[in-house]
């Protein structure tokens, strides 16, 4: 071809770049790294964090894009560990929790109980923060990275390597996919089909797992919409629960309303078993919950920019599995450490609490080079002895109270909750005296009169103990 | 060509369309918030040249023009196969349209001793597609466009593909060195093996090329060697549309007999 | 390349590409065909270059570059250029980047057209992006608008940024002025037998000995052209490569086949048929959009239709903005259920339909 470009100075003169100096072989990282941490929500990225500052090489495998990327969870994060481990002020947070209010939801009612103390005002404002987990995830797994260990994204853990007992390392769905490692911790959410698989834990029974739905919801064209409704300053947030039939029907479980920075995130959490038999699909649910005439107002023309829903474990202290094995063990939502009695929805703390367990329990067995459960005891044992495992056996007996008492706690009282209300502050011509009287009379009824109601109080006494 | 041949892949890092939201504001798509990726179609392009590697053996070289974070880039050619990769980084780049880009990547296709030069069709930022056959012109070699599959007759310096041409398809021969452009969608990209990309991301360090290295004067690239300015820019109005939402086809039906659609 | 390329024939003043404008003159557009047939865009293109060719007071030139085209540069002087610029050889045909690259390249040196227009065809890209290079000429893709400034200049515009903004590209300094134009924005004028004008043999410069490229087999089947659809039914991502539905209903509704890039990047249609930004431009009386999400780059392709129906189960999907009429459903059940409500429609209304032809909208 006599083809000529005239102007071009690629003239075949330069000198060769020469390539065949470079080794860019692919190394073997069979046993490169002390421990390998499933997943890079909360309980990972802490536990990876913490091993990598006590000097461990560490690295994070996780299966979405980025860390976060598969993260529905709505709302409130408890920072009191977390404080002592990163710069919680430098993280994405959205507002700090200046009010928590109980809502409990008739079909048209509600009655609630509102808590905002002066102190949440002020630094640390009470350990408790909105976030998107989506960027928190994102900001915790970068703190571990700094920290020294090593992020693999958009990979999948689909089984363990085993050696007799003990855990070895891991296989991923990736070609080449299998890499060892002395220690692997198991980080993996709810959906914990890796430990499952390996037998390193049951199967959660139905009735112990609850489903998760949450919509972020923005408000175009209505600037300080969130400040206005929900009666804000500045970084100032709330957190809304809500519980009754008004909430989620006859299912075990509650709603709530969290305010992000410009989102605010709606969401319910409900026990699977009821989602199968008695409930429709659960975007149905929230979609009900969110026209409930409490609700309603304070979303009024919201657009949903998200929507997402999993599946959590909330089984309490009796649910959680062999926390430590030869080699592994297993930390967060995937070791069912996840509370949710109605009162309090809490499983981002505890999941930052075990990851952190877990990681000196790791670091401390790296140092004596073993590997065994038993090496890794003190794990079981911190937790244990830590607030999580205690809060979990606290509201051990309420969960089972309330679920059997769940006609009543959340149909009948509520109804009879409002209407008691609506009866005492009834404005007509009838003296007060007989409006209260007929109040009082109409929550007796609905708790079983005196005796019932003592029963109750004594059913619940360990509420306020 | 050389005993093994050399196969240079060109990637690009352009913003995610997944991410690039619009603007509320001014209704215009904003793409400096979205994160970058590799150019799609350049993940086909990728693919393709591995499995020329795989056919014909050789080396697979990545090369991205850009700043110094289109490092990611060229980490992610590394992780899913590429032998070695090169970041061609020079402030005399600034401002280049087509014509000193295919200058540019022509100048490093020479430098790094390539037979094969494979590209993605276009790059979903700009969408011009010229820059493959500007390459292939900058330096008299044979062009395959819309490359839909290819066959490497390397014994007989010789790269067979068959291109997409609207409507058909023709298969055609070029001797090498040879430009190709894969047809997006064509060439199912391989997933990485997760050692390589452990190796990628953690350890690899592309080789940095500057404009001299590639043979360059800067007054050869960059915003003074490109043809075209952006004159200006203006808003299209959208167009107005009825957005009836009906409920079945009886009334879609209906509404469009209201219309002239149907005489 | 040898380094005596390189070296060869440089008549261009400065190095930086540079050159005298005035010594520039004339708008050329290239006639893109395969075997005689002449793709549409390139008549498009003449009606369109007819006007800038008159506002700049110079001629309008057909390039026709095949084997055995006298016809096609006849006809090209029918639909309205002043001259026509033929390289009639055996190694023309069939299209090959090299031989037309270099022949043009030869062309420009020689003859020093101001503007030269190109389809923005699978060739025309191959093209264009070819010769821009040895030319050091300004090229701009993908236009969907053509003008002069007051200086002559040629304004290239472009949508950018998915389509909420046209882009001007001017080219000041260097020449030619190039262009592909998407195919279907301008509307091909029809030819005039009375039209005259000098059809000129010029040099070939290519020998097939000198090529770098051998086309061993061409086929060529579906040549369908949306561009000229009264009606379309395109079929985007939903359909997850069952087609049935969206053919079952172009069928009732007697319209084309089209698609989005999706459609086509899966391999279910053939690109041809694209519609948006990469593919074709497309003004139909009614354009039905089935499974398409919307992205404005395919938006941008159809919003010249005088009615766009969108058949989407996902309510949040852009394309129900840009539609007159939307069903959110599942395309499996609307598109059989809506083509059957066609033809007992049209059963009816049929006789009406015949006394009143869309073609008169």
């Amino acid at each position: 071809m006599t083809e000529t470009a005239p102007e071009t100075d690629t003239d075949g003169s330069t000198d060769r770049i020469d390539l065949t100096d470079r080794d860019t072989a692919t190394p073997d990282y069979d046993d490169a790294f002390d421990a390998v941490v499933v997943g890079a929500g909360l309980a990972g990225s802490t536990a990876a964090l913490t091993m990598a500052d006590e000097g461990l090489d560490v690295l994070l495998v996780e299966r979405g894009r980025y860390p976060g990327a598969k993260n529905v969870f709505g709302g409130v994060l408890y920072t009191p560990t977390l404080r002592q481990l990163v710069d919680v002020d430098a993280a994405p947070l959205e507002r700090y929790i200046a009010e928590r209010r109980f809502g409990m939801l008739s079909d048209e009612d509600e009655t609630a109980v509102s808590i905002s103390p002066g102190e949440w005002h002020d630094p640390p404002h009470n350990d408790s923060y909105t976030v998107l987990r989506g960027e928190f995830d994102e900001w915790l797994a970068e703190q571990a990275v700094e920290a020294g260990a090593t992020l693999v994204t958009r990979t999948t853990v689909t089984g363990l390597l085993r050696e007799g007992d003990r855990v070895v390392g891991i296989e991923t769905d990736r070609p080449d996919g299998t890499i060892r490692a002395p220690y692997v911790v198991l980080a993996e959410g709810g959906n914990s089909l890796v430990s499952e698989g390996a037998d390193l834990k049951e199967k959660d029974r139905r009735e112990n797992v609850a489903v998760g739905v949450k919509e972020v919801l923005e408000f175009p064209e209505r600037e300080h919409a969130i400040e206005d409704r929900f009666r804000l300053t500045g970084d100032a947030g709330v957190s809304y629960h809500y519980f009754g039939e008004g909430a989620v029907g006859d299912a075990f479980g509650g709603g709530f309303i969290y305010t992000n920075g410009d989102t605010v995130s709606v969401g319910l959490a409900y026990r699977l078993s009821d989602a199968a038999t008695s409930q429709p699909d659960p975007e149905g649910t929230l979609n009900a919950f969110k026209t409930h005439p409490a609700v309603a107002p304070l979303l009024r023309g919201a657009r949903t920019v998200e929507y997402t829903a999993k599946t959590i474990p909330e089984g309490g202290a009796d649910e959680i599995p062999e926390l430590v094995h030869d080699g592994a063990v297993i930390v967060g939502d995937a070791a069912g450490l996840v509370l949710n009695n109605g009162l309090h929805l809490e499983g981002t703390n505890m999941a930052v609490e075990s990851g952190y367990h877990a990681a000196n329990a790791v670091a401390s067995a790296a140092q004596r080079g073993r590997t065994d459960a038993d090496a890794l005891a003190a794990y079981r044992e911190d937790l244990e002895s830590s607030f999580v495992v205690e809060n979990l056996e606290r509201y051990e007996w309420l969960i089972e109270r309330v679920q059997a008492d769940r006609e009543l706690l959340f149909e009948e009282l509520p109804r009879a909750v409002a209407d008691a209300g609506s009866e005492y502050f009834r404005m007509d011509r009838a003296p007060k005296d007989q409006h209260a009287s007929t109040a009082k009379r109409e929550l007796l009824r609905a708790v079983g009169g005196y005796t019932g109601a003592a029963k109750l109080a004594v059913r619940y006494r360990k509420l306020l103990s | 060509m050389g005993d093994e041949p050399v196969i240079v892949v060109g990637v690009k890092q352009v913003p995610d369309d997944d991410e690039v939201r619009i603007d509320p504001d001014t209704g215009h798509l904003d793409r400096a918030s979205a994160p970058a990726v590799m150019n799609p179609p350049d993940r086909n392009a990728l693919e393709a040249a591995l499995g020329l590697r795989d056919d014909a053996g050789g080396t697979v070289v990545a090369v991205t023009m850009g700043p110094p974070t289109a490092t990611d880039v060229l980490e992610e050619a590394v992780a899913i196969g590429c032998d070695d990769a090169a970041l061609i980084t020079d402030r005399a780049f600034a401002g280049s349209d087509t014509w000193p880009t295919s200058l540019t990547l022509a100048a490093a296709a020479e430098s790094l001793g390539a037979d094969v030069f494979v590209c993605g069709e276009e790059t979903t930022d700009s969408s011009t597609g010229q820059v493959p056959p500007g390459i292939a012109a900058h330096l008299g070699w044979a062009q395959l466009t819309y490359a839909e599959e290819l066959d490497p007759e390397f014994d007989d310096e010789t790269l067979v593909a068959r291109r997409d041409v609207e409507g058909g398809h023709e298969v055609v021969a070029a001797e090498l060195p040879v430009v190709v452009a894969v047809a997006y969608g064509e060439f199912e990209p391989r997933p990485a093996g997760l050692h390589r990309k452990l190796y990628a991301e953690s350890e690899f360090e592309p080789i940095e090329l500057s404009a001299e290295d590639i043979g360059l004067d800067d007054d050869e690239v960059g915003i003074d060697a490109s043809p075209t300015e952006v004159g200006g820019m203006e808003t299209v109005e959208p167009v107005e549309r009825e957005r009836v939402v009906v409920e079945g086809v009886d009334e879609l039906a209906d509404e469009l007999a209201e219309t002239e659609v149907f005489g | 390349m040898s380094p005596d390329d390189a070296d060869g024939a440089n008549d261009e003043p400065v190095d930086d590409g540079t050159v005298d404008t005035d010594a520039y003159s004339d708008v050329w557009v290239f006639v893109e065909e395969h075997d005689g047939d002449v793709m549409t865009v390139s008549w498009e293109l003449l009606a369109e270059a007819r006007g800038l060719a008159d506002d700049l007071g110079e001629d309008l030139v057909a390039l026709v570059i095949g084997e055995d085209v006298d016809d096609v540069a006849g006809e090209a002087i029918e639909r309205g250029a002043d001259r026509a610029l033929v390289a009639d050889d055996p190694v023309f045909e069939p299209y090959r980047a090299d031989p037309y690259g270099e022949q043009f390249r030869a062309l420009v040196e020689e003859r020093r057209p101001a503007i030269v227009l190109i389809g923005g065809t699978h060739t025309g890209r191959d093209f264009a992006g070819r010769v821009a290079v040895p030319a050091h000429a300004g090229l701009t893709a993908d236009c969907t608008e053509l003008g002069v400034d007051d200086d002559g200049l040629l304004e290239a515009r472009r949508p950018a940024f998915g389509g909420n903004v046209l882009a001007t590209i001017v080219c000041a300094d260097h020449r030619p002025q190039m262009a592909t134009v998407r195919p279907g924005v301008f509307a091909a004028a029809a030819p005039d037998p009375d039209r005259a004008g000098a059809v000129e043999q010029v040099d070939v410069v290519v020998d097939e000995a000198d090529t770098v490229t051998e086309v061993r087999e061409r086929v060529v089947g579906d040549t369908a052209d949306i561009t000229e659809a009264d009606r379309i039914v395109a079929a985007g991502g939903g359909c997850n490569g069952d087609l049935s539905p969206v053919e079952a209903l172009a069928d009732a509704l007697d319209a084309d086949l089209a698609a989005s890039r999706k459609a086509v990047d899966e391999g279910w249609v053939d690109g041809s048929r694209q519609v948006g930004q990469t593919g074709k431009t497309v003004r139909p009386d009614l354009y039905v959009a089935v499974g398409i999400s919307g992205a404005v780059q395919h938006v941008e392709g159809m919003n010249d239709s005088d009615v766009v129906v969108a058949i989407n189960d996902d309510p949040n999907a852009p394309i129900f903005d840009h539609a007159d009429y939307g069903i959110v459903g599942d395309l499996f059940e609307v598109c059989p259920a809506l083509a059957e409500r066609v033809r007992d429609g049209e059963a009816l209304a049929g006789s009406e339909a015949d006394i009143e032809p869309e073609a008169q909208r």
